[in-house]
């Protein structure tokens, strides 16, 4: 072939491809989602898939955002809406919709739920919890957890006690288990400290209503958690800092005898204590009252999104029968589908019998524009000064009390 | 002819300028352009999730910080921080450059290996110390309990004695390769005949190392000196990673605690006043930095 023949037809191959590919693209819509699981290693690539095999007008560009306590996750989402580089959906909670409504970064689903064959397959009490101050549907719920309590049910019974059901019969087990360098209860004062605090604080009768930090009862809950550590002495002096990673691998290691966490940690616990770990509801106050973190997960569209009925295809189908189950085992969390919950078999059912267990008292963080900075900020360093003696717990609660009341 | 050499003259005169402006206008671009938008920011009530409450508030930003209790923490934790860390590097690196500068038969190798720790990245050096202190798993503890020097694990991040000092220690031990590298280049260059010549004269290897020595390697240790001030006054990654700025606030530095109120607060106003006073400050050591290198030059 000559030179000369060789350059025209290569430039005129170019040419048909650069000519052919846009009429690909014109037809096919981009869907940027971010998403967060607890174990990095688990991809959506299978959902992904299933999705674009089914939808082949889609692409999905599925983008993991590393959740950092939630903060991490969170201040990118906030940034990433200033600079208008959002991405078309994301896993959201409700602590943020306050923000994102002061924002008017969202798009109400309203219009689409209507249509959706699959909404009579998530309880109509779910749909409530979900719903904005304005009336409107903003969320479409993914999957949850509750915040439970993780015990070993071989050292209760060396020591001749019953899992905790109060906040005495708590004390008595931390103080008995704390011993041969084991401490009762592994506490969480780091990062996502909210969901070892709250069970206490809020469950000894904190509220988040103003003037409901600083009430004698609610004084009296906060000093008696930091009492735990400051004056029973039944946590790790490294609770101060302790996040997610090291009271996992605390418990995990037997260094601790009780911790609280949810569902999505009890493979790992399994996996390194087989039965000798179980799970029961966080313990009750001494008025009988309680509170635990309800850690809901929903997708929403943001407003800026161009391809919204195909994010919208998107986040229904995640959140459709065994769609939403392969999510949930991807999360490691419980599916929010009614048909998906009732044949679930991947946690063990005892952990699945204390999240239910713990429904009752459940309640998510409040939506206030000030929650993320409470949960990133304030009470993680004004609780670790408390733990470390640096400040009067009864500060704690008003600097809480401040945060969200001035 | 008169108006030709004019324009040939302004055309030569603008040259450099012309040469120069690419570099000026990126700099403009991703340097200046941040710092006013910084500065316009700080005289403003700017919350991120607001943006329709931006609103001019003159000084008061500047007023609150000078008010607020954490502000003066880390503004002390960083003069701790800043000192601590520059004056361990300096010395160790010091040290480490006049024992590579020795001939010894692996002396290739040991130069290579002292580069390690400046070569890694600074999150993976965060993880690395943290698990070094970790109370249940940590080594340091573990050692110290092996050798009798400890009879319980000690937390050292979460108790704020220590929680500062170690994240120090991480960090010197992060940046005392580059003194160890700036001072052996500046070693090699001090003409040996001036060692010999001291050595005629009777003087010990510790007057030599103080009168040839200090003196030749003087310049490049002032100029690595101001140099490591500025990166390490603005670096908060490690402590971010290790105890993002806690216990309580006793990590807690200046360009951390902008960061933490920029990003989990949302006060991007606020947080604005914050760096532009931090700025200030090393504005100075900039200052310095400048003067000596433009003394260099003209010489």
């Amino acid at each position: 072939m000559e030179r000369r023949t060789f350059m025209k037809l290569a430039g005129a191959a170019a040419l048909s491809f650069e000519a052919a590919r846009p009429t690909i693209a014109q037809g096919k819509a981009t869907v940027r989602w971010w998403y967060h699981y607890d174990n990095p290693q688990n991809t959506p690539a299978s959902l992904v898939a299933k999705f674009e095999a089914e939808n082949p007008d889609i692409k999905i560009q599925a983008e993991p955002i590393p959740w950092g306590g939630g903060t991490d996750y969170i201040n990118r989402i906030f940034s990433a809406l200033v600079a208008g580089n959002q991405p078309d959906c994301a896993m959201v909670r409700l602590s943020y919709l306050s923000r994102f409504g002061q924002m008017k970064a969202l798009e109400p689903l309203d219009a689409f739920l209507g249509s959706w064959k699959g909404r009579g397959d998530i309880a109509e009490d779910v749909w409530k919890i979900n719903r904005a101050p304005d009336g409107k549907q903003y969320y479409m719920p993914l999957h949850y957890v509750v915040i439970y309590l993780y015990y070993r049910p071989d050292l209760l019974q060396q020591a001749g006690l019953q899992p905790p059901k109060s906040f005495e019969d708590f004390l008595t087990a931390a103080k008995a288990l704390t011993k041969d360098g084991v401490y009762g209860y592994g506490m969480r004062g780091g990062a996502g400290c909210h969901d070892n605090w709250g069970p206490f604080v809020l469950g000894g009768g904190a509220s988040f209503d103003k003037g409901g930090m600083v009430t004698e009862k609610a004084l009296a809950a906060n000093r008696w958690f930091v009492d735990l550590a400051v004056k029973h002495k039944v946590v790790p002096p490294s609770a101060p800092t302790d996040a997610f990673r090291q009271i996992v691998d605390a418990f995990k290691a037997g260094r601790t005898g009780m911790a609280i966490h949810h569902i999505g940690s009890a493979a790992e616990m399994v996996g390194a204590l087989g039965d000798k770990v179980s799970a029961v509801p966080v313990p009750r106050g001494p008025d009988g009252g309680g509170w635990t973190y309800f850690g809901d997960e929903s997708n929403a569209i943001f407003t800026g999104s161009k391809n919204k009925e195909a994010t919208f295809r998107w986040i229904s189908f995640l959140s459709s029968a065994e769609n939403n189950v392969e999510q949930a085992k991807l999360s490691g969390q419980l599916p929010i589908t009614i048909s998906g919950a009732k044949n679930w078999t991947v946690h063990p059912k005892r952990f699945v019998e204390a999240s239910d267990a713990s429904l009752p008292i459940a309640r998510p963080l409040p939506d206030n524009v000030k929650t993320p900075d409470f949960v990133g900020r304030v009470l993680p360093t004004n609780l670790q000064r408390a733990l470390t003696g640096g400040m009067n717990p009864d500060d704690l609660m008003r600097a809480v009390e401040q945060t969200f009341h001035g | 002819m008169n108006n030709a050499t004019a324009s040939g003259a302004m055309l030569r005169a603008a040259t450099p300028y012309g040469f120069l402006l690419p570099a000026l206008l990126v700099t403009a671009l991703v340097i200046l352009f941040p710092v006013l938008q910084t500065a316009w920011y700080s005289l403003h009530e700017y919350v991120l999730y607001d943006p329709g409450n931006f609103r001019f508030i003159g000084l008061r930003n500047f007023a609150t910080a000078f008010s607020d209790e954490v502000f003066w923490i880390a503004l002390l934790n960083s003069a701790i921080w800043v000192s601590g860390i520059v004056l361990l590097q300096l010395l160790l690196g010091l040290g480490a450059a006049l024992l590579l500068n020795q001939s010894f038969w692996w002396r290739g190798m040991a130069r290579a290996l002292v580069i390690i720790p400046w070569a890694l990245p600074s999150v993976i050096i965060g993880l690395m110390w943290t698990w070094i202190y970790d109370f249940n798993l940590g080594v340091l503890n573990d050692i110290l309990l092996r050798i009798g020097l400890i009879s319980a694990p000690h937390p050292w991040l979460a108790q704020p004695s220590t929680a500062l000092a170690c994240i120090m220690l991480a960090l010197v031990w992060q940046g005392f390769p580059f003194f160890t590298v700036t001072i052996l280049a500046g070693l090699q260059t001090v003409p040996h005949e001036l060692y010999e010549a001291a050595e005629i004269d009777g003087a010990s290897p510790w007057r030599q190392f103080l009168h040839v020595t200090l003196p030749s390697i003087a310049g490049i240790v002032a100029t690595a000196v101001l140099l490591r001030i500025i990166w390490v006054a603005n670096s908060l990654d490690v402590i971010l990673v290790m105890t993002g700025g806690g216990p309580g606030y006793a990590t807690h530095t200046l360009p951390l605690y902008a960061f933490l109120r920029a990003y989990t607060g949302m006060e991007f106003g606020y947080a604005a006043s914050l760096s532009l006073m931090l700025t200030a400050i090393l504005l100075g050591i900039v200052w310095l930095y400048v003067r000596r290198q433009a003394g260099e030059l003209e010489r």
